[in-house]
């Protein structure tokens, strides 16, 4: 799973139920979760679920599923029932649980799966589109453009300013990458980029897009905006079709009033600003794609990037840590220069070398190790790539990945893990459940059976089973 | 009564463990509960300051 869904998963989970029953009005919102949200077996789930009128008894959905895979079922089930898709009724002696769809969920995929209704939820296409001229380099370069601006104004925010051409991002999208954390603004040192703005810096577009879009959402009630308006109609700009137009007419006042913000995120873009339509660009139609697509909005943004000049590969790195870029993006320098000492810059290329130093940096800013080394194998000079398919070894030399790793080590001489502690047992029966049942829905990571303790990553799901003992 | 507490779980050597200690016997702001001789339970907001303090002592060390 990719980071981006992490994210906005994450964010998602944290809604209460009442948004989910308002964001599910939307068939477009739907849809999106359902095929972006969902592994394969929720989605079995979901299918099987759909069109059946009375609600399924848990122990029949059981028949379905491997007896050895027990742990997917509980963790599909589990994530339909936080992202609110389905209810369980629960646990009583005299009737066995039953699992139903929640109903706004239900009609909104239904809708969707098989058309119908008058709900506009995926867009209304506009005629004149064909007048405007606008084809998809064209939106590309433009959503490129404004992408680029941001991160240019992230990167600039290091003490080692370079500026790039352009005229950055609107002073809406500064406030807002102010109040992310990603920059701020120091009392002494002027601007400056963040742990969180640092590894902001080195995920994939697509996610990159999400967190900013999330910071949005986070921020859009200061704004005014209703964030569930915001979700669900980013969810409905996910399912566009990219080098159309579609009519401003059919959207709401809200989501007029969104539509600015989306132009400065490069999201949307607008001919004119009394033109009666607009045209999503690449980076919104693959908000909610799966993961198939999510690389080719990759593969698409190194088409773009390469026709402007900085080629797909261009990072040359060789046993001794020396490190050749060829490149003149002063992006891609400033993000290189994160974690390498660089020495010189000559027309197309910079050229320097990873340090212990200058990965502790990194480190000490909070990028991992595993960042810096993905960064650097996904942007591989051809020539790196062609010779290690020749000899069939790894694309970076495993010496440098490796003395990365243990710079990164050489300071985590704890292992620190998020979660609760359950204690105070009232007996070891009690505490042996609990603790087994932990295990199998594999949140637990430590114990100790003496003093009847233990330590777990994930609460809810031991809450409801803990509910469920009482009861009985 | 079974009590639930949030926290963040760190595994450490020994050594480290009594460092961390050490450090919270000035103001009792860092653990939640000690585990064994190689765990502890630290309050989650704390983090971030409890790993600058073990850094401040590992540059006096050095």
């Amino acid at each position: 799973m990719s980071v981006s869904t992490l994210a906005s998963f994450e964010y998602l989970e944290r809604l209460p139920g009442t948004t989910f029953r308002r964001l599910y009005q939307q068939p477009s919102t739907a849809l999106a979760i359902f095929r972006r949200m969902l592994p394969h077996l929720a989605k079995t789930f979901v299918m099987a679920l759909l069109y059946m009128s009375k609600p399924m008894p848990l122990p029949d959905l059981d028949l379905w599923v491997n007896p050895n895979s027990k742990r997917e079922r509980d963790n599909a089930l589990q994530l339909l029932s936080r992202l609110h898709i389905i209810t369980v009724t629960a646990p009583s002696r005299d009737d066995p649980q039953t699992i139903t769809l929640t109903k706004n969920f239900t009609e909104s995929l239904r809708l969707a799966l098989t058309g119908g209704g008058d709900h506009n939820s995926f867009g209304v296409p506009s005629n004149d589109s064909v007048a405007e001229n606008v084809d998809l380099a064209f939106l590309d370069e433009y959503a490129r453009d404004q992408w680029e601006g941001i991160l240019h104004y992230v990167v600039n925010s290091v003490g080692e300013a370079m500026r790039g051409g352009g005229q950055g991002p609107t002073d809406a999208v500064k406030k807002l990458l102010e109040a992310g954390k990603l920059v701020t603004t120091g009392r002494h040192s002027g601007k400056g980029i963040t742990q969180a703005g640092f590894s902001f810096l080195l995920q994939e577009v697509n996610a990159q897009v999400w967190t900013l879009l999330l910071l949005w959402i986070e921020n859009a009630e200061k704004m005014e905006l209703d964030s569930v308006e915001v979700l669900s109609f980013l969810f409905m700009l996910g399912s566009l079709e990219l080098g159309r137009a579609y009519s401003k007419d059919t959207l709401t006042d809200s989501q007029r009033q969104m539509l600015p913000y989306l132009i400065d995120f490069g999201l949307v873009y607008i001919p004119r600003p009394s033109s009666g339509h607009f045209f999503p660009t690449r980076l919104a139609t693959t908000l909610t794609s799966d993961a198939s697509a999510l690389r080719s909005v990759s593969a698409g943004f190194d088409a773009a990037s390469s026709a402007a000049g900085g080629a797909k590969g261009f990072i040359i790195i060789e046993t001794n840590y020396r490190l050749y870029a060829y490149t003149n993006s002063p992006l891609q320098i400033a993000v290189l220069s994160l974690f390498t000492r660089l020495k010189a810059r000559f027309p197309n290329m910079v050229s320097g070398r990873v340090t212990r130093k200058s990965v502790g940096n990194a480190i000490s800013h909070g990028i991992t190790s595993d960042q810096i080394i993905t960064y650097l194998s996904t942007h591989a000079h051809p020539q790196l790539v062609k010779s290690s398919a020749l000899h069939g070894g790894p694309v970076l030399p495993p010496t440098v990945v490796d003395q990365i790793r243990l710079w990164q080590i050489e300071n985590e001489r704890m292992k620190a893990t998020p979660g609760f502690l359950f204690k105070d047992f009232e007996n070891a029966k009690e505490y042996e459940g609990c603790v087994r049942y932990a295990d199998e829905i594999g949140v637990l990571i430590w114990r100790n059976d003496v003093k009847r303790m233990f330590f777990v990553t994930r609460v809810e799901q031991l809450r409801d089973y803990i509910k469920s003992k009482k009861i009985k | 009564m079974l009590r639930i507490y949030p926290g963040v779980l760190v595994q450490c050597d020994p050594s480290i463990k009594s460092i961390i200690v050490k450090i919270d016997n000035e103001e009792h702001a860092f653990i939640v509960e000690e585990l064994d001789d190689q765990t502890l339970v630290i309050k989650e907001n704390m983090m971030t300051t409890l790993k600058m303090k073990l850094d401040e002592v590992d540059a006096f060390a050095a």
